[in-house]
């Protein structure tokens, strides 16, 4: 009977309950109560990390992303419909704020560093080949077919959450990942008989 | 989700490299201090116009009131010497008669006319 109590009263919060809980922080948080933003901060914080990670180029940058992203989504908290979800959203703010960061950089670098090629990802390590070569590989992709490929196939988005929080048509989505594959599949055909 | 994944299971290497180049930090120390930052950042959003604006209504709305009861005063007091004046003026006699006083202003052109053709 105890046994019972213990998993009833502990047991995983429905998705539909999650959602109210949701809510219910989105609406306290446009009431101005900041707890209940932190804690939307803190549910959504990893996935928006990993949505601006995907469209910029360092791990830095994809920091600052997340900030702005969330400083945005503040200011803008009131004119979002609570009943709407709040994590589509909040992941096309970060998507936005990403694009922004990466257009600036451009600017920045190409004012700044005409003849250098920016080194795009952080990678400590670098004991692994392939993994050097995966990035060298990466770099030969457009910044929006890495992004889709990123969100697709590491973060698990669907080609039309991909083409609005990237403000492209779906198929252009499609299309771009089918271009990304090819590419990283021809780019890296010689890793693996050379390993 | 019907898309088809990039990598089969032969390919798992290149995706856990595709993983790590792309791995989030994974304590607990630095979500929350990502977090901390975060809120500092709304922070100072709301220390912005808003609340600016909020910190001197107090202050105004005093300092309207104050302006209101010193216009409602120097009003009352105007308003109450006139009624002096004017009660002074009704009780006071006039200095010269009053058909001595009002006659030289029916001396003017105007007046004459209106005698001339009325007495015609």
């Amino acid at each position: 009977m105890t046994a019972a109590i213990t998993i009833e009263t502990y047991r995983m919060p429905s998705p539909s309950d999650a959602r109210a809980e949701e809510r219910a922080l989105v609406v306290a948080a446009q009431r101005g109560e900041s707890d209940a933003f932190a804690a939307l901060v803190r549910q959504h914080q990893r996935r928006a990390y990993a949505v601006c990670r995907a469209i910029v180029l360092t791990h830095e940058d994809a920091e600052d992303a997340v900030q702005e992203g969330f400083l945005h989504a503040y200011k803008a908290l009131d004119r979002f419909l609570p009943d709407q979800p709040f994590g589509a959203w909040l992941y096309r703010i970060m998507a936005n704020a990403s694009l922004d960061l990466v257009r600036r950089r451009k600017v920045r670098d190409a004012d700044e560093l005409p003849d250098t090629v920016p080194m795009p990802f952080r990678d400590p390590g670098e004991s692994d080949e392939l993994r050097r070569r995966l990035n060298h590989a990466l770099t030969k992709l457009t910044d929006r077919q890495r992004s889709v490929i990123v969100l697709h196939d590491l973060e698990g988005f669907t080609h039309g959450e991909i083409g609005a929080m990237l403000g492209i048509p779906e198929g252009t989505a499609r299309s771009d990942l089918h271009h990304a594959r090819a590419a990283l599949r021809r780019l890296l055909k010689d890793v693996r008989s050379d390993l | 989700m019907s898309d088809i994944r990039l990598y089969n299971s032969e390919d798992d290497e290149v995706v856990s490299g595709l993983r790590s180049l792309y791995a989030a930090p994974s304590g607990d120390g630095y979500w929350n201090e990502l977090e901390a930052r975060i809120m500092a950042r709304v922070a100072d959003v709301e220390l912005g116009w808003w609340t600016e604006l909020d910190r001197w209504i107090r202050p105004a709305i005093a300092a309207a009131a104050v302006l209101l009861l010193a216009t409602g005063v120097a009003m009352y007091r105007a308003h109450q010497e006139e009624q002096n004046i004017a009660a002074e003026s009704m009780l006071t006699a006039p200095a010269v008669p009053v058909s001595t006083a009002i006659r030289p202003t029916l001396q003017d052109d105007r007046e004459a006319r209106i005698r001339f053709l009325f007495g015609r």
